[in-house]
């Protein structure tokens, strides 16, 4: 364990199971994780994937069936939640409705028995740290969702927890206020270097917030990684899919070298490929394979690395999502930015797509 | 505008006014005739004599001798019996408070379908005659009854427990008949309480004790309120209860009152002690209201 990456929270083969026998159902299956010292990381999957039991297991709330969670080197298993030093920013927030604002706060650092005088203290520092001064003696009915959220977050951090966990808690914000609070929560997260681990469905939030994310789905963690590694180099069908648009082509392996392989493309040509972890396609192989349609730039007809024919175009303000069918008849998308003299491509133009270097990725199974 | 609304205004008084009607006949017919009673002379067969007086009220509190009408001393019997009323239903309303919470609290946490059979299992009493379900106690009780039975063949006791006609009685009885009264305002409450703040409240370093002290209790006051105030008032006029399991020695205030229109043909001063009665409620609810009145106001901004 070096100084540059402690581990804040190791999980160890992690199942959980609710119900028993017929009824039995697993939300968690052998989830191994660790998450490091101070990072902002993220799990993101869709509904039902087992983030909230993840997220429940790590505060205490829920017992794990099989595995270890060990929190600061030292297991965790059996402890209470109220002995593990780890806070949890709750979906509908849970503010208590009976106190004040203040209260709210200061709640942790009370139940704690430290004195009145620090108690107020760390109490009028969160509310400044959240921009709360102005309401500290209002019930939480007579905040906004935001400020709420905001109440919320400084009643976790109050107590100076190691973890603070966050379970979807932006989900409930308009668009506007969501953006805000995106990026109040880093710097929040900045400032007080604590260990955040965020819950969320929304790829985007995910990719703009993380250090690192782990991609779920049912029950399992599918990918770890950086935004960067997850956006660009996703190991299966699923995550490419569930973060931002792609484009999913079955080729044939032509040949392979020690990290990648040489694939054929629709049309004739050759291109180098990046292969997903733990996978090794032989020659001969038909594998899938994913492009990001903004790694690919469309060029007359017969000079790009692919034939293919217009179908549709969306404009998007920005950029163009320019829809064609390959000259193999697969369907490919490319994303291309926009300037105010290109017309848009009309339906039937034939045009080359020339593919930026190490943008094809070969996928698991 | 205003024509509407007016107009819908004066049709919600005519839906009220049957509903006003019975209250001002039912409730204060009755209350201004007790009240016009209390200031008259009693009649010499029971009833009253239409003559004004004072004097009903005056033995309310205090009471003359017999061959010195001169010599006037506190009504020490009947002063006693207010503070009896008054602390026999408090403790009567503390103890179903005690038990009730629990009860109320394992239902509420019961699955949807089996708390349906506990709340109809609570209500089950309400079947029966309260006179038979005091009379029951009594059986229970009594020196040769069930209890007393039972010690004296396990050996636990030599000789039976006197409980009848002791305030432990009443007091027995009274908490077993109102006991529903509390817990089910309690469920109510409970049952809207939102369990994840109780996560909330473990997830920020509060044992289970203080979980219950500082979020559960002060979530849950209104159906302490609803339930003491359910309690207490008729605990105040019970009447059959104290009858049955408390004797002559430890009459209420009920009991007095029933007294003073039967044997004691002294009606005026029957109706000034069902005007005290009356006062003692209106102000202990007052004085609730006051204590739990501040932080409900400031709970209600919620709604
Ligand atoms: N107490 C429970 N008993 C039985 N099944 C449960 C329980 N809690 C969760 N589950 C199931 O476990 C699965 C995962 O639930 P979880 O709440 O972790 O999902 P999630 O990823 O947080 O979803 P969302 O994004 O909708 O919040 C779901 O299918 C859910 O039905
Ligand atoms: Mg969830």
């Amino acid at each position: 364990m070096t100084e540059q990456t402690r581990h804040e929270i190791e999980i160890t083969g992690v199942g959980k199971v609710f119900g028993q026998g017929e009824t039995a159902f697993h939300a968690l299956r052998n989830i191994n994780l660790t998450i490091r010292t101070g990072e902002f990381f993220t799990l993101l999957g869709p509904s039902g994937c087992g983030k909230t039991t993840l997220l429940r297991v790590i505060a205490g709330f829920e017992q794990p069936t099989t595995g270890s969670l060990s929190i600061n080197g030292q297991s965790v298993v059996g402890l209470a939640p109220n002995v593990r030093t780890v806070n949890t920013v709750f979906q509908n927030y849970a503010l208590f409705p009976h106190m004040s604002v203040a209260e709210n706060i200061g709640f942790g650092l009370k139940m704690l028995g430290r004195p009145r005088a620090e108690v107020a203290a760390t109490t009028d520092e969160m509310l400044r740290l959240v921009r709360m001064e102005s309401m500290a003696h209002r019930k939480p009915a007579e905040l906004s969702g935001g400020q709420q959220q905001r109440v919320a977050l400084a009643r976790a951090l109050a107590p100076r927890p190691r973890v603070l966990l966050l379970d979807e808690p932006l989900s409930a914000l308009d668009l506007k206020l969501r953006k805000d609070m995106q990026s109040e929560l880093k710097r929040l997260q900045i400032e007080t270097g604590i260990t955040f681990v965020f819950v969320t469905h929304d790829q985007e939030e995910a990719l703009t917030m993380s250090d690192r994310l782990a991609v779920m789905n049912a029950g399992q963690i599918l990918q770890l990684g950086s935004p960067h590694e997850i956006y660009n180099a996703p190991s299966e069908r699923f995550v490419a899919d569930f973060i931002g648009e792609t484009n999913f082509l079955n080729l044939k392996v032509t040949a392979r070298d020690g990290s990648g392989a040489t694939v054929g493309l629709p049309g004739g040509a050759t291109a180098q490929a990046r292969l997903a972890e733990g996978i090794s396609p032989a020659p001969g192989d038909t594998v899938p394979a994913v492009i990001r349609p903004e790694q690919v730039q469309l060029c007359p007809p017969g000079e790009g690395d692919m034939d293919g024919t217009v179908t549709g175009a969306v404009f998007f303000g920005t950029d163009t999502h320019v829809h064609l069918t390959l000259s193999d008849g697969q369907p490919f998308t490319v994303r291309r930015q926009n300037s105010a003299d290109q017309p848009e491509p009309a339906n039937g133009t034939p045009f080359g797509l020339r593919l930026t270097p190490g943008a094809l990725q070969i996928l698991r199974g | 505008m205003a024509g509407p609304a007016r107009e819908s205004h004066r049709w919600k008084w005519l839906l009220v006014s049957p509903a006003l009607f019975v209250l001002l006949l039912a409730a204060s017919g009755p209350l201004v005739i007790v009240l016009i009673y209390s200031f008259l002379s009693p009649g010499n067969m029971g009833g009253v004599s239409w003559d004004p007086s004072t004097e009903a009220w005056f033995r309310v509190f205090w009471s003359r001798d017999i061959f010195e009408p001169e010599l006037v001393t506190l009504n020490d019997s009947h002063l006693a019996i207010f503070w009896r009323t008054i602390w026999l239903s408090f403790q009567t309303t503390v103890i179903c408070a005690v038990l009730g919470f629990p009860t109320a609290w394992f239902i509420a946490t019961r699955s949807a379908r089996t708390r349906m059979v506990w709340l109809f299992l609570i209500t089950i009493p309400f079947w029966t005659n309260l006179l038979i379900r005091t009379f029951a106690i009594q059986e229970m009780i009594r020196s040769n009854g069930t209890i007393n039975t039972a010690l004296l063949w396990l050996g636990v006791i030599d000789e039976p427990l006197e409980m009848m006609f002791t305030e432990f009685a009443v007091l027995l009885g009274m908490a077993y008949v109102f006991l529903p009264l509390m817990v089910l305002p309690l469920y109510a409450a409970m049952e809207k309480l939102d369990f994840r703040l109780v996560e909330a409240g473990y997830d920020l370093y509060a044992s289970r004790r203080q979980v219950l002290w500082h979020v559960i209790l002060p979530l849950v006051k209104p159906g302490f309120i609803a339930g003491s105030i359910l309690v207490f008032i008729p605990s105040i006029g019970a009447y059959v209860t104290p009858r049955v399991l408390g004797g002559g020695k430890t009459m209420m205030l009920g009991n007095l009152i029933a007294l003073q229109f039967g044997q004691g043909r002294n009606w005026p001063l029957g109706a000034a002690l069902a005007m005290v009665l009356l006062v003692i409620v209106v102000v202990a609810l007052i004085f609730y209201l006051r204590v739990t009145g501040s932080e409900e106001r400031a709970r209600n901004g919620r709604a």
